[in-house]
């Protein structure tokens, strides 16, 4: 059975990108448009690994990560950033947040599929 | 205005014309920027599902040729040669990909503008926000206190849109960003 991804990214193209990317390596897709979304999608089924954007309307993905975390089901799944945000600060915080790693956009997808299958597996 | 018009009258005169010029040209600038963003999106888009077609024709082009090839019997180099033609289908797939993703990041840097703009609208309207009555006499100490007050609204309002902006984008190439598992 495929694994699944929840893809969280306020930008629409980008997100098209990202699923592209991942469903022509195999991988489920699950999309979601904001923190919120994401973490409503992340509470009605557990998937595999969540890739989130930072800088977002309504909830930023630090904050999902923190919320995602609380949540028993999610204590161990792997969460990375994908983000255009590049600062040691931030990637300090991501990490503090319970982030598994920091990817800067814009991504190669060959890049992308090679760390999530090392993440999860393909 | 009026000869015997007193100073700091004529100075909140200048400072509500200098606050309207300037809003007018940002509010034009904003339409500019909201167009220029509904543009750029439009047409990645549409270029992003054309893609996404065109991908799609391709690898079942592809499927029916890799089963050609197990049927038929090419010849070594017909095989190397499509093969070649496979890589570089794939080489080229991966840059769109990467090359779609910089709309993304231009959009970042055009709300970024938009909300400066915004915010310089906001900073302007701080040039004609005054409640204070203006006595007779006192001029000197009432110009001053006035322009205190516009002063430190002024920067209030600046530091507030700094604190309030998303990062900037700083790329510069089309080079794709770094990665780091922690």
């Amino acid at each position: 059975m495929a694994k699944t991804i929840l893809a969280v990214d306020d930008s629409g193209s980008l997100r098209q990108m990202v699923a592209f990317s991942l469903k022509a390596a195999g991988y489920d897709v699950v999309q979601a448009v904001d923190g919120q979304d994401g973490l409503d999608k992340a509470k009605e089924k557990t998937v595999d690994l969540v890739l989130t954007d930072q800088n977002m309307p309504i909830m930023d993905g630090l904050t999902l990560i923190k919320n995602l975390r609380e949540l028993g089901s999610y204590q161990k799944v792997p969460i990375l950033m994908l983000t255009t945000e590049s600062s040691d600060e931030m990637k300090a915080k991501g990490k503090a947040a319970g982030a598994n790693g920091w990817l800067v956009k814009p991504f190669d997808p060959k890049r992308l599929i090679e760390v999530v299958q090392k993440v999860i597996g393909s | 205005m009026h000869m015997n018009t007193p100073p700091i009258l004529k100075l909140r005169h200048l400072l509500t014309d200098v606050s309207d010029h300037g809003k007018q040209h940002l509010m034009r600038v904003e339409a500019d920027l909201l167009q220029t963003t509904y543009l750029l999106n439009k047409a990645i888009e549409d270029l992003s599902a054309s893609f996404i077609s065109v991908h799609d024709s391709v690898t079942k082009q592809q499927q029916i040729l890799d089963s050609l090839v197990e049927q038929h019997h090419f010849n070594h180099e017909e095989t190397k040669q499509l093969e070649v033609f496979k890589q570089n289908i794939v080489n080229e797939v991966n840059a769109v990909i990467t090359g779609l993703q910089f709309q993304d990041l231009t959009s970042q840097l055009l709300t970024r503008t938009v909300n400066h703009v915004n915010g310089l609208k906001d900073l302007l309207q701080e040039l004609v926000t005054h409640d204070d009555a203006i006595v007779p006499g006192n001029e000197q100490e009432q110009l001053i206190s006035f322009l205190e007050e516009v002063d430190r609204k002024l920067h209030a309002s600046s530091h507030n849109l700094a604190a309030g902006s998303r990062p900037s984008v700083k790329s510069k190439d089309m080079a794709t960003g770094d990665i780091e598992l922690f």
